[in-house]
């Protein structure tokens, strides 16, 4: 039997994050993310004075249809296997399009490399048959991962609860593979995809599904 | 000051310089036992193989299972070890930074010399033969002078301390400090007194829990702060009672913004409506409690409506809250806490937690408060000299009540060395703790510092009570140290056992706490006190059991199965009465309030706020503020002020203010948030360190224990840190 390609997602449970940041660090040590940048987040539903309520963790969503592979000019950016969005660094010109392209800030220009950088669900642990580094240490177990492919998978168990929605921007969706338990508050905050300088194009750009 | 690094120094060229001088020291230094499948040769021989290594974290107290990925003998990454059930498989930000411990650029190197004045930080390099010599030849004039007792020890909580303690025991002094006076010793002294023992509380099976002045989702502990997340997912309901809102208070079904210092009242309002409305329970209460009828007697007048004039939270929702742990019982609780060095009345405010525990019946049983489990391990015995010149007592004896004589009281100590009274103490040995950051009221712990001889200080990087010291011993991190066996609590998962072996080669001169004693003990004669290694004090733990380090060995942690619940079918309570006690017969005897008896906290006078201690998820007070990678997390602290005040004050977020206390003053930027009453300012330990060595937090921010008057528990000596009141001013 030959191998079925997996399709990798990750299913939150934002109401079980405590906001401990051990995704954060985790990932940061894993993946070597220089000072000051991050590969996932934590947001809080209200800031400033008011009481933060909810914590909604997130990180690169590994778009079906990925807004930052249209706005790449030299196809370094690309939807590889498992559903992964891959960055081939020796194709990568650091030109930034990919960064303003995705509607979650999921990218970064690495300060040394002058590449861009963003999460891959760990996919080196993933090779050799473990999980991605932010969803193992969790304490909450706030991120569950698995195979959309596989129907017997945790994901697609928890997908089929109902229970469970997408976070995209109004007018582009890039149909992301991170799925939000219903009730979260941060709904609204994914921009929408534009190219440096803020140049918006028409959504049609954006596609790059037949 | 030779030990600060560079500041450009990047992590990664730390990490080969590490591995460079580890590489060095390899050959002489190796003493890898047990869990370590390889020795530091064959690691260095076999460089392309990544070796899955295990320890448990030490990042703060909890010991949470780790899994070190170790590369070409240098460690890339800690995961979390699954079947150290205690930890529930997770490991926070701490423990993800443990990495950066071990390879710190502010990791102390060498032993250091004291050459200018204390505090000045201009030292000397000295070899460990000259640093031991050194330390030992103090020690036996200060022994000589002022006898045994005059050299006071303090080790924080380690898997080695037991080695520091016995030093001082063997050396001959009774003076020997934890650091539990400064943190949980008021919980434990009521609990001891109202139930016999220290309970566990099984926040997994419970439905109901009100949780007053403790923050599990941000104070983490393990396995409570896991399984309170699993149960309130479930179907448990959380009350937070505190002033300020934590996350705890974010993530839980009510919040009450009780104000500070009026515990005591709510407790008794809900012990009023479980009694006149007659929903305790009745079984337990009439069989196994003492003083029901005392204590119905005592709480009559103590109605919700009286309540709420003195704590603010709504007479009502005391009521409600009453019933509705009613109702959930036993599988309810009011989660006993561990940090409670909060107030002069603390042990009395846990005694009120403990008594409603036990109207709800909810002892041994699933959902409440069960009995800690242990697994009995063996050790290596002595018999410590005896010194004839020895004072009678420990230099803080009797001056509270009831004190733990095995913890001791910081602050007493600290005043007793100040006055000389009873005796003179003269030299204070510390290991791994850090009172210059965690003992109210600093200016008098360096006064202290100033009336002595000697002081030594073994940790691992410069802390603040470092710089104060005259003699810095490097010690080992926890990924590099073989440790002797520490049993560990999983509540409901029942006791493990759990050790360290070297996850990779000791870096630079670091040693560990049980190589320097011995070498101490040598040259003051007390050899044969040390006649072993740790794998051999590891191997008399185990002795009758070898399955525990095959299982050490194989898993990283031993695990056994244990009756979780119905202990004391039968069985008597260790305490005077044999009974739970609700009057507490030896209190009464030693003039103290034998029920918790409500006094109103003094008044906050209008322009002055109550400052109270905390904590966030990503620092262990002082010990990881330092940390690179915590740092990125939160580099500075901030003074929590409500928006009302701060309105009234022309304060605006990021502003820099004034704070005043009785006993000091900081600087410090604003964080306006509702997230505090009106009457309450807060801000994070750890920051605002003294110390040149700590590159990050020298002079960063502010420290509160600059600020915190030394108040204490009347009771047991527990250090009092939410007594005082501190004024604020834009500058």
């Amino acid at each position: 039997m030959t191998q079925m390609q997996k399709k990798y997602a990750i299913v939150i449970d934002p109401l079980n994050c405590i906001d401990c940041k051990a995704c954060l660090i985790a990932c940061k040590v894993e993946n070597k993310v220089p000072d000051s940048f991050w590969r996932n987040w934590i947001k809080e539903n209200n800031s400033g004075e008011e009481l933060r309520t909810q914590y909604q963790p997130g990180q690169c969503m590994q778009c079906d249809d990925p807004s930052c592979v249209a706005a790449c000019p030299v196809v370094a950016t690309y939807k590889g296997e498992n559903g992964l969005v891959e960055i081939d660094l020796d194709k990568c010109i650091g030109c930034g399009n990919c960064i303003t392209a995705c509607p979650y800030d999921a990218r970064y220009r690495n300060s040394t490399t002058k590449k861009v950088d963003k999460c891959d669900f760990c996919n080196h642990r993933l090779k050799v048959g473990e999980i991605p580094a932010c969803v193992e240490t969790c304490p909450t177990k706030t991120r569950v991962f698995g195979d959309l492919n596989d129907p017997e998978s945790d994901v697609s168990n928890l997908l089929q609860s109902g229970e469970y929605m997408r976070i995209v921007n109004a007018r582009i969706n890039t149909l992301p593979n991170i799925y939000y338990r219903k009730g979260t508050d941060l709904l609204h905050w994914p921009k929408e995809p534009t190219l440096p300088g803020g140049t918006h194009m028409s959504p049609q750009f954006w596609k790059t599904n037949t | 000051m030779p030990t600060v690094k560079n500041q450009e120094m990047t992590r990664r060229l730390f990490l080969k310089y590490s591995a460079i001088a580890s590489a060095s020291i390899a050959g002489n230094t190796s003493i890898l036992h047990g869990l370590v499948p390889s020795a530091s040769a064959a690691v260095l021989a076999d460089q392309s193989q990544m070796e899955k290594k295990f320890s448990v974290c030490d990042m703060c107290f909890n010991k949470c299972g780790v899994i070190a990925r170790v590369e070409k003998g240098i460690v890339n990454k800690l995961d979390p070890n699954p079947k150290l059930l205690k930890s529930r498989g997770m490991l926070c930000a701490r423990g993800n930074a443990g990495i950066q411990r071990l390879y710190d650029p502010d990791r102390l190197k060498y032993p250091l010399l004291r050459t200018g004045a204390r505090g000045e930080g201009k030292w000397q390099r000295l070899s460990w033969d000259q640093a031991l010599d050194l330390a030992a030849e103090k020690l036996e004039k200060i022994g000589k002078k002022y006898t045994r007792c005059g050299t006071m020890f303090m080790a924080g909580s380690d898997m080695q301390s037991k080695f520091v303690h016995r030093f001082a025991e063997a050396y001959g002094s009774y003076n020997i400090l934890s650091h539990e006076s400064n943190c949980l010793l008021s919980r434990n002294r009521a609990f001891l007194d109202t139930f016999g023992e220290v309970p566990l509380p099984d926040v997994l099976n419970s439905k109901y829990i009100i949780m007053p002045g403790s923050n599990r989702f941000e104070a983490l502990v393990t396995p409570d702060s896991i399984d309170l997340m699993t149960a309130i997912r479930k179907d448990c309901k959380l009350v937070v009672i505190d002033p300020r809102f934590t996350k705890t208070a974010a993530l839980a079904h009510e919040w009450h913004s009780i104000k500070p210092g009026t515990d005591i009242a709510f407790f008794l309002a809900i012990m009023h409506v479980l009694i006149d409305e007659k929903i305790y329970n009745k079984e337990f209460v009439h069989n196994r409690t003492h003083g029901f009828e005392a204590l119905t007697k005592h709480v009559k007048k103590y109605t919700p409506q009286w309540a709420e004039k003195e704590c603010e939270i709504p007479a009502a929702d005391i009521a409600r809250m009453a019933r509705e742990l009613a109702a959930a019982a036993p599988a309810a609780m009011i989660y006993p806490g561990r940090r409670t060095s909060d107030y002069t009345d603390s042990t009395q405010i846990r005694r009120a937690n403990a008594i409603v525990n036990a109207l709800l019946g909810n002892w041994d049983q699933p959902g409440g408060l069960i009995v800690a489990q242990k697994i009995h391990l063996g050790n290596i015995p002595f018999e410590p000299d005896f010194y004839e010149d020895n004072p009678d007592d420990r230099i803080d004896t009797d001056r509270s009540p009831m004190m733990f004589e095995t913890e001791g009281a910081f602050k007493h100590s600290r005043d007793a060395v100040i006055e000389g009274k009873p005796y003179p103490v003269k030299a204070f040995f510390t290991y791994k703790t850090n009172p210059m950051q965690t003992g109210a009221n600093r200016q008098k712990t360096i006064e202290m510092i100033k009336h002595l001889d000697f002081m030594m200080t073994i940790d691992i990087a410069m802390s603040d009570t470092a710089w104060m010291a005259d003699l810095v011993l490097p010690a080992s991190s926890y990924l590099e140290r073989i440790d002797p066996i520490s049993c560990q609590q999983g509540v409901s998962t029942g006791p493990c056992l759990v050790t360290r072996d070297p996850v990779v080669e000791p870096i630079f001169e670091s040693k560990t706490a049980l190589w320097i004693v011995s070498e101490l003990a040598k040259r003051l004669d007390l050899g044969q006190h040390f006649e072993f290694t740790v794998d051999q004090y590891r191997q008399a733990q185990v002795k009758e059991h070898p399955e525990i380090m095959e299982a050490l060995k194989k898993d990283g942690v031993y695990q056994e199965k244990r009756q979780v619940y119905g202990h004391y079918k039968g069985k008597n309570f260790k305490t005077l009465s044999k009974k739970v006690e609700l009057y507490n017969q030896r209190y009464a005897d030693a003039d103290l309030d034998p029920m918790p008896v409500y006094r109103r906290p003094k008044p906050i006078k209008s322009d002055r706020f109550v400052l109270v201690v905390g904590r966030n998820a990503y620092n262990t007070q002082g010990s990881t503020t330092n940390n690179l990678l915590l740092r990125e997390l939160i580099s500075s602290n901030h003074l929590w002020l409500n928006p009302v005040p701060a309105k009234k004050m022309n304060i605006k977020h990021g502003d820099r203010v004034l704070v005043q206390s009785p006993v000091g003053r900081q600087v410090i930027k604003v964080r306006v948030t509702k997230e505090t009453r009106e009457d309450t300012v807060y801000m994070e330990t750890g920051f605002g360190a003294i110390s040149k060595g700590l590159t990050g937090v020298f002079r960063c921010g502010a420290c509160i224990v600059e600020l915190l008057e030394d108040k204490h528990d009347e009771i047991c000596g527990n250090m009092a840190m939410h007594e005082t009141h501190v004024s604020i001013r834009k500058i």
